[in-house]
């Protein structure tokens, strides 16, 4: 027992020495604010010691001048030259400043989001070990003061085999030019993340900006039950609404195409456009919080049999990390144009997380429940897909631009399959 | 001694080391008090009152225009500065490394094309806000210099006994 006691001391003094080592940052900020009051000393004696040369300047100049031509006037003439010159100097500091922080155009600027992953499950036919995750770039360029434009682009490691050997596939996920007239009306065209929900427009492809590990059932990559992507034109903006703090996008666009997980990037398969309207508000008394809804309306064309569709999502959201509460519902209505019959597939998750106040708020436990129901009457996506699931696990924030995550999920897919749990391990970061 | 005081004082120790480790992570995070932060802008900038919320959603990226042809530019002062403590602590309500992240993630969104300009000074500070149309910075209420626009926030000035920005 003792020695255990020991071995446990031990290890706490190993995690106070860590501790103690991520503690210079500390002494660092110490350092700089001791640096910024220099600075600041520095300036208020600048400006002391340009008041006290005005006047001297003004009669070195006065002096000078009478030197070299005894009969010159004088002080008038002499100290406005020399104010002058002596207002030039942080005059032209101060315009290079400006200029400097001034925005040139076009101003682009690259992040990059990666992740690096480890999974092990007791499913059967599945093998243990290390993935890439995607390999994530993201370029934001301001074009004028108006006009910007962003794109997403992803590298993915795919299986290779002897027949195909294609180590990466790149993707083009987001490519959006956007004129801003003011904070109520934005327009933009391009491939888009479909603004149906939250964590579709929220968390991108980027793994570090999520607490968890993997994306809810319900939006993730390559999946069908939401069109994750949308490729046509969207307005967006605040709506005047004083304390309801209202914003909107409404877009219109192609829709799904042939391969209903993919929106048809190179052309619509159909004459019908899609349209999706999205709104929600961030209430100013309650800092933090999003409520929000959004409808999508689609003609779905697949192997010649025509379908509408109708996406009806809710959201509830808060931000703030302690604590951090997600929930998100969905339902998918398909309803087949010749015969009339309809379907309905819901699919929903809650996730909860707390950032913890020790260890400098690093540590980020979370839990997510989710839940997917797809009728087998279902014509459109591949039936019997449920799931019913949960995840638990941790994230630590190693520095403020890469995290550890663990996670632990427990899923069962359709009826008559078991329950397959599974360790999920993470490293993700933005550079 | 026996192992019985042994696993007592084993106990009791990692207990204090427990304690150290916790305040030591959270005195990190306290901040110095002193005067008011005032709010000022670019002499030209349309508006002279904001409430708290309105400076918040400024500050968020929410509200990046003051009129059609007028854009907010953001400047804020460079870690550890006093000024950034208290426009983090109030109006943010976040700390260093959420503040990193959520302009990551603001401009990943899409949502901005650039983040808060970083200032590291108060000439510098002063300079930027006398110089650029539409800016807004965070200075120490005694460091206020005349040629920029001192915003009231819920009807108060700095000094005053309701204003929240200390």
């Amino acid at each position: 027992m003792v020695r255990a006691f020991s071995i446990f001391g031990i290890l706490l003094l190993a995690a106070g020495a860590t501790c103690a080592q991520s503690s210079p940052p500390t002494d660092q900020a110490e350092q700089m604010r001791l640096l910024l009051e220099r600075i600041e000393q520095l300036e208020q004696r600048v400006s002391e010691l340009e008041a006290k040369q005005a006047p001297a300047m003004v009669n070195a100049v006065y002096t000078a001048r009478e030197a070299a031509a005894p009969v010159q006037p004088p002080r008038q003439a002499a100290a406005p030259a020399a104010e002058a010159h002596q207002h030039d100097v942080p005059e032209q500091a101060a315009t290079t400043t400006v200029q400097q922080m001034e925005l040139h155009y076009p101003s682009l600027q690259i992040r990059g989001f990666g992740d690096v992953d480890f999974s092990a499950t007791d499913q059967k036919g599945t093998t243990s070990g290390f993935n890439l995750g995607q390999f994530d770039l993201h370029l934001a360029s301001a074009l004028s003061r108006k006009v910007s434009y962003f794109a997403e682009i992803t590298f993915n490691a795919q299986p290779t085999s002897n027949t195909q050997r294609t180590g990466y596939t790149v993707e083009v996920e987001r490519n959006i030019i956007r004129y801003d007239y003011n904070d109520y009306f934005k327009l933009s065209f391009g491939r888009y993340h479909t603004p149906i929900g939250y964590w579709n427009t929220a968390f991108h492809h980027g793994a570090w900006l999520q607490t968890t590990i993997s994306r809810p059932d319900i939006v993730k990559i390559g999946g069908t039950f939401i069109p994750v992507h949308f490729v046509g034109f969207l307005a967006e903006g605040n709506i005047p609404s004083g304390g309801a703090g209202l914003s909107y996008s409404f877009g219109v666009g192609n829709g799904r195409g042939d391969l209903i997980s993919r929106p048809g990037d190179a052309g619509d398969n159909n004459n019908n456009r899609a349209w999706v309207a999205n709104i929600y508000s961030r209430p100013q008394r309650l800092y933090g919080l999003q409520l929000g809804a959004s409808v999508y309306r689609d003609k779905i064309t697949l192997a010649g049999a025509d379908f509408r569709e109708w996406i009806a999502s809710a959201h509830v959201v808060w931000t703030k990390e302690t604590p951090e509460f997600l929930a998100e519902f969905a339902n998918v209505n398909h309803r087949r144009v010749l015969t009339d019959v309809a379907t309905n597939s819901q699919a929903f998750y809650v996730q909860l997380g707390y950032r913890l106040p020790w260890f400098e708020r690093t540590v980020k436990p979370y839990y997510r429940f989710e839940y997917t129901h797809m009728p087998l009457s279902e014509q459109v996506f591949i039936p019997n897909q449920d799931l019913v699931g949960s995840i638990v696990g941790v994230r630590y924030d190693i520095s403020n631009y890469a995290a550890f995550k663990a996670e632990y999920r427990n899923t069962k897919r359709e009826i008559g399959l078991p329950r397959v749990n599974g360790l999920f391990l993470q490293t993700a970061f933005t550079f | 001694m026996n192992a019985k005081t042994k696993r007592i004082a084993a106990v009791l120790i990692t207990l204090i080391w427990f304690f150290a480790i916790f305040q030591h992570a959270s005195s990190a995070q306290t901040t110095r008090g002193g005067t008011d932060i005032a709010v000022v802008v670019h002499p030209d900038t349309p508006v002279s009152d904001l409430t708290l919320s309105d400076v918040r959603k400024v500050l968020l990226g929410e509200r990046q225009y003051w009129s059609a042809k007028l854009p907010v530019v953001l400047l804020i002062r460079a870690p550890v500065a006093r000024e950034r403590d208290v426009v983090l602590k109030v109006i943010y309500q976040m700390s260093e490394s959420q503040f990193k992240q959520y302009w990551v993630a603001k401009i990943f969104r899409a949502e901005a094309a650039s983040p808060p300009k970083i200032v590291y000074s108060n000439d510098m500070q002063f300079e930027l806000v006398s110089g650029i149309p539409g800016a807004i910075a965070f200075i120490d209420a005694r460091n206020v210099r005349p040629g920029l626009k001192v915003l009231r926030v819920d009807g108060h000035l700095p000094g005053d006994k309701d204003y929240e920005l200390r």
